[in-house]
């Protein structure tokens, strides 16, 4: 009757919850941590038999966070399913698209959910945690501008694609809407501004995070390190690259270990089940599932910001190259393990998509016509990547000769992450419990260890727009609660 | 669109591929066929900032919803002000949530509501995807009508009562 179990439970529905459980020893010390999620069934009884050409719609719905992710891989995935290729001005714009989605969900994540963490301060005041905290630290001016950078950057992503939430852009071959000249001023201003805001978020960022010792020492750590490998998508150059490119992994020494297209996920990607948790964990195939180690002999690997950067050799635009090269040399040259610079990483690529999105408006080959090419050949397998804001994201469908879904299976971001977070819960709570004794700032440390992956669990929509407190239970093995801390 | 803007809004939110989860989507579809034509109503899967764009200007806000608190039958209607949440400030892993978004509002300056009202369906599991609503949620969809409509009403020109 000595094993406890320590639940932390955050009641909030849909969004992306985690439920973590904790068990302890005899001695009150952590013997396991366990990191559960729900999981959202049926999707591939859903979409079996339904045109492919839905997909990338229906995938979108599937996900309220995500949805511009969703459907880019999934549109992805019909050009690989109809062996067709998008003309320039299609793909082009496709691209501008996605990196301002993507800017604007880093921006998002800099400031509102992950901003508690960094911008207020891991040791402020519970009550100032949160995002008027952070507007109180950065100013009422700041606040307007993100709120306004993020609804003009919404507003691009309308123009082309609908609704935000539940975009039509994508077409196999191509897009549904090109760029009319007469628009172009407008997003011409919006691309030079959005690079502003990405400058400015970075000195935000270095002022108050990198100028503090305090918080240097924090992500460098050990409780938020973990020596993985790590993938991302790169280009022909081996940069980042959102929207296309080849997927690289690199070593815990961050020597490359593969680079492969697409259509060898399944060679290299494995997934790992728990008894205890709906969650896949990915790991690296060849090398077999090795368990939630660190170190040289894992076989686990993360995926989103701080994955990408260790993946690439560079960024494809000019300030996010000098800021790329500025974080590495900080922490201590290629790869970096600490979990936390994921914020750092994060801005980064904020400079990046901005900076890519001026080069796109800019380019006249933008406003052409050419924006779609009709498929032609018959259907059988399409598999579709690009990098979320939370990391590579792969769609993989197949189908009849007239194109109606047979099998569908989609790895998402998240689960690309799932075994690493495991882990640093496992080590926040080795750490900070000892002797039964459960240190008040566990919570704390959990949730700095989540919001750095920017986690969306079940890819589930949405939530009743109000947050219900976090609940640490701790139970003895027969199930009752033997103590219990709210928030 | 009229030269004077609704200032009531009944906002909709859910899945519609995720089951039960889509009962606020649904009878937010409803209540637009029913409702006098100067209530807005607005259907949404977002959460976060996407719900304060849409909050934004508008006097009075009820929002419709499901809920998963395990604590109720499947099927009972639930009712909130945004007060209920107040107490409920955490950081969540993902999104800001009403309070903080419109605490953030005042501060900013954004007009957001000053009465918010949420029902909220209780249901039983939101994590199928599938189209459709169990049958105990379609039972619950008149009970949700006739509250959504009592708490418009009460906020319509005709009723001086209301605060």
């Amino acid at each position: 009757m000595e094993t406890r179990t320590i639940t932390i439970d955050p009641i909030t529905r849909l969004e992306g919850h985690g439920k973590i459980e904790i068990f302890l020893d005899a001695k009150g010390e952590v013997e396991r941590a366990y990191f559960q999620v729900p999981e959202l069934r049926g999707f591939e009884t859903f979409c079996i038999g339904r045109p492919a050409e839905d997909m990338p719609q229906i995938t979108s719905r599937i996900c309220g966070v995500c949805p511009t992710a969703h459907h880019m891989a999934g549109t992805k995935a019909l050009d690989d399913l109809y062996r067709v290729e998008p003309p320039p001005a299609g793909r082009k714009i496709r691209e501008l698209v996605y990196n301002t989605f993507t800017l604007e969900d880093h921006a998002l994540h800099v400031y509102i959910l992950g901003g508690p963490d960094f911008i207020v301060g891991p040791d402020a005041p519970k009550a100032l945690r949160n995002v008027v905290g952070v507007i109180q630290k950065v100013g009422v001016d700041v606040g307007k501008k993100v709120i306004s950078m993020r609804r003009r950057l919404r507003d691009l992503i309308s123009y082309f694609g609908g609704k935000v939430i539940h975009p039509v852009l994508g077409l196999p071959g191509g897009v549904s809407k090109g760029l009319n000249p007469d628009d172009l001023p407008g997003f011409k201003q919006l691309a030079e501004d959005g690079v502003e805001f990405a400058r400015f978020t970075l000195q935000v960022f270095k002022d108050i995070v990198l100028k503090n010792p305090e918080y240097v020492k924090l992500i460098t750590s050990d409780i938020y390190t973990h020596q993985t490998y790590y993938m991302g998508l790169v280009d022909d150059q081996n940069r980042v690259n959102f929207y296309d490119g080849k997927v690289r992994v690199v070593d815990t020494n961050g020597k490359e270990y593969a680079k492969f297209p697409i259509q060898q996920y399944l060679d290299y990607v494995g997934e790992h089940v728990e008894p205890w948790s709906y969650v896949k964990f990915c790991y690296l195939k060849p090398l077999g599932w090795k368990g939630f180690v660190d170190g040289p002999d894992t076989s686990v690997y993360a995926v989103a910001p701080l994955a990408r950067l260790n993946v690439a050799d560079g960024m494809a635009t000019p300030e996010a190259q000098k800021a790329y090269e500025d974080y590495f040399t900080t922490l201590g040259g290629k790869p970096v393990h600490h979990t936390l610079a994921n914020h750092w990483a994060r801005v980064i690529e904020m400079l990046y998509a901005a900076e890519r999105v001026r080069e796109l408006v800019n380019d006249p080959e933008i406003t052409s016509k050419e924006i779609r090419t009709l498929p032609t050949a018959t259907p059988k397998v399409g598999i579709g990547v690009v990098e979320a804001p939370r990391g590579t994201l792969i769609h993989h469908y197949e189908t009849d000769e007239k194109g109606l879904i047979r099998k569908a299976n989609l790895i998402v971001a998240t689960q690309g992450n799932s075994a690493r977070m495991a882990m640093s819960v496992e080590k926040s709570a080795k750490g900070l419990i000892h002797a039964g004794k459960v240190d008040d700032g566990l919570l704390n440390m959990i949730e700095m260890a989540f919001r750095a992956y920017d986690p969306c669990h079940g890819c589930a929509t949405h939530s009743l727009p109000g947050q219900m407190p976090l609940i640490v239970s701790i139970r003895d093995v027969s199930g009752r609660v033997v103590q219990e801390i709210r928030r | 669109m009229t030269e004077q803007p609704p200032r009531i809004l009944v906002l909709g939110l859910g899945n519609d591929i995720l089951g039960d989860d889509a009962v606020g989507l649904l009878a937010a579809r409803r209540l637009r066929e029913i409702l006098p034509t100067d209530v807005k109503v607005l259907e949404s899967a977002g959460s976060g900032l996407d719900l304060l764009d849409l909050l934004e200007g508008f006097e009075e806000a009820l929002i419709l919803d499901s809920i998963l608190t395990g604590q109720h039958s499947p099927g009972t209607i639930l009712e909130f002000s945004s007060a209920d949440f107040q107490k409920a400030v955490a950081p969540s892993p993902h999104y800001a949530g009403l309070p903080e978004l419109l605490q953030m509002a005042e501060r900013l300056g954004i007009p957001s509501p000053k009465t918010i009202r949420i029902l909220a369906c209780e249901v039983a599991d939101p994590y199928q995807i599938r189209e459709g609503l169990s049958d105990t949620a379609r039972e619950a969809l008149p009970g949700l009508l006739t509250r959504a409509q009592e708490i418009v009403d009460s906020w319509l020109p005709a009723h001086p009562s209301s605060a």
